[in-house]
């Protein structure tokens, strides 16, 4: 077990290194930017409308989904989604409470809700992807396993390593996405109350188990299911990595894998059995938020399990082949 | 070798507080969604203490408040209707007339009346158009319930109201079979009808005026959509009429409220002024019931 720290030292110097996680960083810190200036101009337009009061806004918002509600044009399932954000809002007007208060808190909320799914995940592969097959484009990978180390140990300290990464590439977007976001709107909100606990019965909310947290716990709620995430998605890349022998084969498999999870999820409520898919289950904050999940059935346990088990199945995939393996080349 | 390990030492520990905080957040986040949640948190408390300070009435509307008002206006009948500012603040609803419905433009008379005030000087603004296509008197009186609804009425120097269109057609089928020429339609049923409406239409303004005692309501009166079909011209008439009859009856309590009729508008023109589908007007009819509207506030 002793010699298993020097080692996760090494890979993480290497990381460090290499410079991956500075174009993570680098990657964050321009799209940030661009996303803030969306949203203070759509600020702007909005202002002046509904005599800047936000209750006026999101009751017109309320009467306009009420209204395309009627129309036989709307699919079933939008229906239902629009009559669980109705019944939502009007719960949030009855409590007074502004949910689209534009504070830096709150875009970075809005703004990890949206990334969990495919941004976030796209930054892990980008470290996750290259942690083994790298060595093999550029022939490290014998110096590696030639010394006199465990083939388990090795893959485990990159294994460790990842984690850390992982764990580091969440925090620095939430430290990026509040510290720009606050220039436009603010550092202000981290006491605002949001609810959470909106439960789902077909098309009605059940509000009886509804209650209001301080921004700053939904927040670290909200990034512990990123997190979970992650790691998972991570996990994955991971084997990918290891079964894979060119970095960039590797990117490819994982990047068609998760957009093709975004493009199921806008199609796939008629074919049920997609929800065992684990890109399907990477949305795990929508349950927080309390929106209708992609398919019926689907609930935080159930896709924490998928998750879950997805990932062990790599990580033991990823061993089994990686010790048995002969290195060839 | 130094600077590696710095490297090391800083992402080590930063990434194992990182680790710790996320976990922890994911260990409440799972318990949260479960349900085992208990931890009273401050934020709570705050929100019901604000929501009862800043809107005591809109809570616990009162039922002895009511009678009393109406009391007092029918006690002191005006024929002057109060002044109203010079930047009108406009909520307009109802059902499908108050949206537009059937209007390309998709303005209806609610924003062509008020580009009418606005070729005149006034800064009038519309807050909200609260609309919905086929509200009914009853789904109304529902809907006044709602706190936003309140909010937006509450704020309005004027009203715009339209509403009981469907309890009279939709109710008795017409619009379902009246182009193919109203297969069971009875003008007996549809009379019947409307003295239950008309109660619920003297519900709803009433409720209106208990949430904004000052604002200026102005009720758009029926047309009859169905003149042109002979069998249908008068008995629908008598129904039209004797709904707006109703309906001005229950107005006229109230000195600051105003009934525009659209009938004469509508009558000998249905085909230049109804949409394609036969019951909503088309641009230029919502353009007369705007014109209607504006000059009575000019």
């Amino acid at each position: 077990m002793n010699n298993i720290l020097p080692l996760i030292q090494n890979e993480c110097i290497k990381v460090i290194k290499k410079k991956r996680f500075y174009v993570i960083l680098l990657v964050i810190l321009l799209l940030v930017p661009m996303f803030t200036y969306a949203q203070v101009k759509s600020a702007e337009r909005n202002q002046g409308k509904f005599n800047d009061d936000w209750r006026l806004e999101l009751q017109q918002r309320i009467t306009d989904n009420q209204n395309s509600l009627g129309s036989d044009r709307i699919p079933e399932e939008w229906k239902q989604y629009r009559l669980i954000f109705i019944q939502q809002m009007q719960y949030y007007l009855d409590q007074d409470v502004n949910p689209n208060q534009p504070t830096g808190v709150n875009f970075t909320r809005e703004f990890m809700n949206n990334a969990v799914s495919l941004f976030i995940p796209l930054l892990i592969m980008a470290i996750a992807s290259d942690l083994v097959s790298g060595e093999r484009t550029n022939g490290t990978i014998k110096m590696l396993l030639t010394r006199p180390v465990k083939r388990w140990k090795v893959l485990f300290s990159k294994l460790v390593t990842l984690v850390m990464f992982v764990s580091l590439i969440i925090l620095a977007t939430y430290a990026i996405a509040y510290g720009i976001s606050g220039l436009a709107f603010g550092y202000k909100g981290f006491q605002l109350p949001v609810f959470t606990g909106f439960r789902i019965n077909g098309s009605d909310v059940d509000v009886s188990s509804v209650h209001a947290v301080p921004q700053w716990q939904y927040l670290m709620m909200q990034a512990g299911l990123v997190w979970f995430v992650s790691l998972s998605v991570a996990m994955l890349a991971f084997m990918v990595s290891v079964l894979v022998r060119s970095t960039a084969a590797s990117i490819v498999v994982m990047m068609a894998a998760l957009i093709s999870g975004t493009i199921l999820t806008n199609m796939a409520s008629a074919w049920t059995s997609a929800k065992y898919l684990f890109m399907v289950n990477l949305n795990l904050t929508s349950y927080l938020e309390g929106s209708l999940p992609p398919i019926e059935g689907m609930t935080l346990n159930f896709s924490l399990a998928v998750l879950g088990i997805w990932a062990l199945a790599a990580v033991i995939i990823s061993f089994t082949v990686f010790t048995r393996r002969d290195i060839l080349n | 070798m130094n600077s590696s390990k710095w490297i090391w030492r800083v992402t080590a520990w930063i990434s194992a507080i990182a680790t710790v905080v996320l976990v922890v957040g994911f260990i409440n986040a799972f318990q949260d969604v479960n349900g085992s949640y208990t931890e009273p948190s401050a934020a709570e408390d705050q929100i019901t203490g604000s929501t009862e300070e800043e809107n005591p009435d809109m809570n616990n509307p009162d039922e002895a408040n009511e009678s009393e008002d109406n009391n007092d206006i029918s006690k002191e009948p005006s024929t002057v209707l109060p002044p109203l500012p010079d930047d009108i603040k406009i909520t307009a609803i109802g059902d499908s007339l108050a949206k537009g419905t059937g209007d390309n433009t998709g303005e209806g008379y609610v924003r062509r009346s008020i580009q009418q005030l606005n070729e005149n000087g006034r800064k009038s603004e519309l807050l909200n158009n609260l609309a919905i296509n086929g509200l009914t008197t009853e789904g109304l009186l529902t809907r006044l319930e709602d706190q936003g609804i309140r909010y937006a009425l509450e704020k309005a120097d004027l009203i715009l109201l339209s509403i009981g269109g469907n309890d009279l057609f939709q109710g008795s089928g017409l619009v379902e079979n009246g182009q193919a020429g109203a297969g069971e339609f009875s003008p007996e049923q549809l009379v019947q009808e409307i003295p239950r409406a008309s109660e619920r239409l003297k519900e709803i303004l009433q409720n209106i005026r208990q949430l904004n005692p000052t604002a200026r309501v102005i009720y758009i009166g029926l047309y009859h959509p169905f003149a042109d079909f002979q069998e249908l011209l008068i008995p629908g008439n008598i129904a039209v009429s004797t709904w707006n009859h109703a309906a001005q009856q229950i107005i006229n309590e109230d000195p600051n409220m105003v009934l525009v009729p659209t009938f004469d508008l509508f009558q000998g023109k249905l085909g230049q002024y109804l949409s394609s589908d036969h019951f909503h007007p088309n641009g230029d009819g919502y353009q007369l019931i705007a014109e209607r509207i504006a000059k009575g506030i000019l």
